[in-house]
């Protein structure tokens, strides 16, 4: 019997449609590329002086001395910064957690710390705000005024969900996941599921309240909170270290340190893609369209594609903190601890900088996104 | 293996010079193989098609640097099979994703009769090998590179790859009950 023919026989599953579907990825990064002209060997002295002349003319013109200034720009930070965050370009209001405690920046640009709070976020509507301290779970008006207040060991990861009349919020408890009803009453310990690895659980918007979260084991599971029943348990993904819905709540991305899982109604993944060193990932609202964070790039991928070759959408010098869309969905938020800038992109060409934030949001360490919310 | 045909040379340089029919071609002609040889190592659809996609990737970003005058085949079935070995020692440590014996009950769909049983213990004998194991197995008789060739390939002692072999078709004689050749 011929080993070689019965391992050229046995029968793979999926693979004209995995020819398909690499196929059209393979023509998509060809189709980038640019094809590079023969290399002529005894040119090699004359065409590196050209290019020399070449550089050293193009940066004493004027247009040159432009594009050099635009590089260094793009080392030291957008230069064209405004010196304060004068406004918001896309309405809504602006959640900002800082050593200080949370700040909320109005439309019109105005701050206001909430208290010493940590770890805050936005209930659905922006009514409330839901923050931490080390052993409190904190209900705060966007004025400062606490709504309530409970009493629970090592709280993290507060998260707010549900509809404008009836709301939930999920947190960790040390490695417990707990839900609370919007008013402060009710704590439950969450239907008794596994350890919870520490990773924010996540609401799918609207009604029922189902809660996404990670298991220490990297399971997701998938629960309608109210009934304390289990809609799904995915299979273990090493290292989870974020999770985001959909606005329309039919696609949940989990993020791990080396892979991307787009998760629709069941267990089984729609689909997983091997991309390694992804810190935040965010959807754009009423779509299905992602941004990713990958070092000093944000990449755009849609969650239906996710092997496809993703877009850089912008690049700067160094590590990009957060992303954030507008409520719009127009305009992103891209935070950039190395230049003490937050970036406003519209478009790679539409740009607004603003500097100096770690002051302006009352020093210490520069400060983190906690959500961009709907319009008052 | 043999050498780079004349066509896949023409392919290769048709490539680098911005051809996408070229690009296909050496697709067409070395992606069923690719993949074969990622799944039977990986023993999971998806990530076997995640592998051999990036290593087309690879290919394809690094044409520039290709010696055309060395065969195509070769360099691409060393970044997939690395790539499966890889991969399926970190779902090992991991234990990731369960093994759902995909690849039994792929050799389940096969008609019944002499070949369905066959493929059958060939899959369970596969299954019961180690990652390591099934690559040297998958490169010599899949893709019928010599022992010296895989112990390049995979940067092993030709000692280590002989042992290999002998040892996983040992294992799939006992699976099948039958002499492998």
């Amino acid at each position: 019997m011929r080993l070689r023919d019965l391992l050229r026989e046995l029968p793979i599953p999926e693979q004209d449609e995995a020819r398909l579907r690499s196929f059209a990825v393979v023509r998509a990064a060809f189709a980038e590329r640019k094809p590079t002209p023969q290399r002529r060997h005894y040119l090699k002295p004359a065409l590196a002086l050209a290019v020399i002349a070449a550089v050293v003319a193009a940066a004493a013109s004027p247009p040159g001395r432009a594009v050099l200034g635009s590089l260094r720009k793009t080392v030291a930070g957008e230069k064209r910064a405004a010196p304060e965050l004068f406004a918001l370009p896309s309405g809504g209001r602006l959640l900002v957690n800082s050593p200080d405690g949370p700040w909320i920046v109005q439309t019109n640009g105005s701050r206001r710390r909430l208290g010493g709070y940590r770890e805050a976020a936005w209930s659905p509507h922006g009514l409330y705000v839901v923050a931490a301290r080390p052993d409190e779970v904190v209900a705060v008006s966007p004025k400062g005024d606490v709504h309530w207040t409970l009493p629970r060991p090592r709280v993290r990861f507060a998260r707010w969900g549900g509809s404008r009349v009836d709301t939930r919020i999920a947190y960790l408890s040390g490695s417990r996941l707990h839900m609370v009803a919007g008013d402060g009453t009710g704590d439950v310990d969450l239907c008794g599921e596994p350890a919870a690895a520490p990773v924010a659980p996540a609401w799918r918007p609207g009604l029922p309240h189902v809660l996404a979260f990670a298991t220490t084991a990297g399971r997701i599971y998938v629960l309608d909170a109210d009934r304390c029943s289990l809609t799904w348990r995915s299979a273990p993904f090493a290292h989870p270290r974020t999770l985001r819905w959909s606005s329309d709540g039919r696609r949940l991305l989990l993020v791990t340190r080396d892979k991307l899982v787009a998760f629709g109604a069941r267990a089984r993944p729609l689909d997983v893609r091997f991309f390694r060193g992804v810190t935040d990932a965010a959807f754009r609202p009423r779509s299905h369209e992602l941004a990713l964070v990958r070092g000093g790039e944000v990449l755009a991928l849609d969650a239906d594609r996710l092997r496809a070759p993703p877009r850089r959408l912008f690049r700067v010098t160094g590590r990009i903190g957060q992303i954030a869309w507008s409520p719009n969905g127009r305009w992103l938020l891209v935070t950039w601890p190395a230049a003490d800038q937050f970036l406003f992109v519209r478009s790679p060409r539409r740009i607004r900088a603003v500097s100096g934030i770690t002051r302006q949001f009352g020093g210490g360490a520069f400060p983190s996104v906690g959500g961009w919310c709907c319009p008052p | 293996m043999a050498g780079a045909s004349r066509h896949e040379r023409a392919w290769v340089r048709g490539a680098r010079a911005g051809s996408a029919a070229d690009v296909e071609a050496l697709f067409r002609h070395h992606w069923p193989l690719a993949y074969r040889a990622a799944y039977l190592v990986v023993h999971d659809a998806a990530a076997a098609e995640d592998i051999a996609q990036e290593a087309f990737l690879a290919a394809i970003r690094a044409l520039d640097r290709f010696d055309r005058r060395r065969p195509f085949g070769p360099w691409l079935h060393r970044i997939v099979v690395n790539r499966a070995i890889d991969w399926a020692r970190a779902r090992r440590l991991r234990a990731e994703i369960s093994d759902d014996g995909t690849i039994e009950r792929a050799a389940a769909h096969t008609r019944p009769g002499a070949a369905d049983s066959d493929a059958r213990a060939l899959a369970a004998g596969l299954s019961a090998l180690s990652p390591e194991h099934r690559a040297v197995i998958v490169l010599r008789h899949l893709l019928e590179y010599t022992p010296g060739e895989i112990a390049e390939l995979l940067e092993l002692p030709r000692g280590t790859v002989n042992s290999r072999l002998r040892r996983g078709l040992d294992a799939l004689r006992e699976a099948i009950g039958e002499e492998l050749q």
